[in-house]
């Protein structure tokens, strides 16, 4: 066999002949000189999102990657120090990073700071100096967030006792600090009134006068058991509101609209025979396209204590009817468990999911088809935003 | 247990609503007194290494299969120049602590075992232990291992690794 195909080969040389050499071809014209510079974003898209990349395994080094959920790549990075709170202004223009640096890097005086960075240029346009008591915790939309009307930012304050700072991003200040001893983070709402979930599963809200002070309190009555099944403090916004999803999978609806809260009756991702048995879990659980009004929750089995577990599927409902959609999942999608779920907005809208393997899958949210994997998108993915 | 759990939440909880941070700290300090020197916990982290399913190396310090772990999260200082209840060189351990509750299966107790961050220094890296039996959200922080409990170190709050002190038995039927 080998035998032939040799001669077949020498046969072949022999009839074709000696292949001509190849005349010298004119050399291509000499590369241009070239002009360093900047890179320009291109115009914001609905598809952008925002990953929020703890740095586990060198925490000073926190970071947010800019991702195009359309072109697959990445656009640019903000840095965000030590173990950041991270939140987009409601027109999302400005990222805001709450942070916290040491003077020699790793060490030396601690300085507590709110950045501002113009989403596009990527640069950080100011900052404001807090008090050293920064919530240095897991990653939420309530460690900082601003007003619905952007005029205030509120930052989480933990030393452990609670309270939060009132800032202007305008000017650069800090306007106060308010005491919400037993209520911990800033659920914003409206141009000037701040939510906190309190250990006791209840939701103090502080209402602000023009200048940032407190102009009046009030504290609900328990919405959730905190014993028997608390709510992860990770909430999902909503139309009016935030949904917040507790461990066992009943999903708490809270309209944030009026001076109170008012609570809509809970109801359950799981049926009575699933309950235990598959659960919610990871850091960002939940995502809801309001328009669509789907609400995407990553799921898994598992028993207590597997609330930071990620999702092997991803359920989805509808937030109307509450009735389960659809299931979808991940490892047949190349896909590890998913600590970390957003959706795009607009009306052909993306399902972005971060996975324990630090991957980002980008899938169509309506059919659950996957659209893309980004590969190793930081180290630490655990929070997106859009 | 779970009563026990319960009753150190409450204490904190009240502590932290009717007094000051410096009174809270001290009030805990001498709750805990006799125990770990200084308690203190774990930082933010979520999705990552869990205890292996297989066969759990439950007797191994240097494991997140180690029973006194059940609801760490963060680097295993023994991995990291410490050991179950000592700081790497040059660390500072953290004054403040939340409490876990575990079980022992050599001698099939339960144990109250205080999460101590060690702090001043960057991310070990090494032996990233997830667990979180009976853990809650941050709201509830005396039973959450979210929070950066070097918080409360000044200048000295960077997070390095997590140690895990038993402090006592936890009393049959409690």
């Amino acid at each position: 066999m080998r035998a032939s195909a040799i001669m077949f080969m020498a046969l072949l040389y022999l009839v074709a002949g000696v292949p001509a050499r190849a005349a010298p071809a004119s050399p291509p014209p000499p590369l241009q000189a070239e002009q360093l510079s900047v890179q320009k974003l291109p115009p914001a898209s609905a598809h952008w999102v925002y990953v929020f990349d703890e740095a586990f395994f060198n925490e000073i080094d926190a970071r947010i990657h800019l991702f195009d959920g359309d072109s697959y790549q990445r656009l640019g990075q903000i840095d965000a120090g030590f173990a950041p709170g991270v939140n987009l202004s409601p027109d999302g223009t400005t990222t805001v990073v709450a942070t916290t640096y040491f003077a020699r890097g790793s060490r030396g005086t601690r300085t507590d700071v709110v950045e501002f960075t113009d989403n596009r240029t990527l640069h950080v346009t100011h900052e404001i100096v807090l008090p050293a008591k920064r919530a240095e915790t897991i990653p939420s939309l309530f460690n900082v967030a601003y007003s619905a009307d952007g005029h205030f930012v509120y930052a989480a304050y933990i030393t452990p006792a609670a309270s939060f700072g009132v800032l202007d991003p305008e000017h650069g200040t800090v306007l106060g600090e308010i005491d919400t001893a037993g209520c911990q983070l800033v659920i914003p709402s409206g141009p000037n009134r701040v939510s906190s979930l309190c250990e006791s599963g209840r939701l103090l809200t502080v209402t602000l006068d023009a200048q940032g002070h407190e102009a009046g309190r009030a504290m609900s009555e328990p919405f959730f058991d905190t014993d028997r099944d608390p709510v992860f403090a990770q909430g999902i916004r909503s139309a009016n509101g935030y949904a917040f999803i507790s461990f066992l999978g009943e999903v708490h609806e809270v309209d944030l609209s009026g001076a109170q809260p008012r609570f809509a009756a809970p109801w359950s991702l799981v049926s009575p025979a699933e309950r235990g048995v598959w659960r919610p879990g990871g850091v960002q659980v939940g995502a809801l396209q309001r328009a669509l009004g789907r609400l995407y929750v990553p799921m898994h089995k598992g028993g207590e204590g597997s609330h930071k577990e990620g999702g092997t599927e991803i359920w989805v409902f509808d937030l109307g009817t509450h009735r389960r959609l659809a299931r979808w999942p991940v490892a047949p999608l190349g896909l590890a468990p998913l600590v970390a779920v957003q959706v795009s907005q607009d009306e052909a809208p993306v399902l972005f999911a971060a996975s324990t393997a630090a991957d980002v899958a980008v899938l169509d949210a309506r059919s659950g088809r996957l659209r893309h994997t980004e590969k190793h998108l930081g180290q630490t993915p655990w929070m997106l935003l859009n | 247990m779970r009563s026990l759990d319960r009753m150190f939440e409450q204490s904190s909880r009240l502590l932290a609503q009717r007094t000051s941070r410096r009174s809270l700290l001290g009030a805990l300090g001498q709750l805990l007194s006799g125990a770990a020197l200084l308690p203190l916990l774990p930082l933010a982290r979520g999705g990552r290494a869990a205890a292996a399913a297989a066969r759990p190396d439950v007797n191994n310090p240097q494991s997140c299969d180690y029973w006194r772990y059940c609801a760490i999260d963060g680097f295993l200082c023994a991995c990291c120049g410490g050991s179950t209840t000592s700081c790497p060189p040059g660390t500072v351990p953290s004054p403040i602590t939340w409490i876990g509750t575990c079980h022992n299966p050599a001698d099939d107790r339960h144990y109250m075992v205080s999460y101590n961050d060690c702090c001043g220094k960057t991310s070990c890296g090494h032996c990233d232990c997830n667990r979180n039996e009976r853990e809650k959200p941050t709201y509830r922080p005396s039973r959450n291992n979210d929070l950066n409990w070097c918080l409360a170190n000044g200048d000295d709050s960077n997070y390095h690794c997590s140690v895990s002190v038993i402090l006592g038995v936890v009393p049959p039927g409690s």
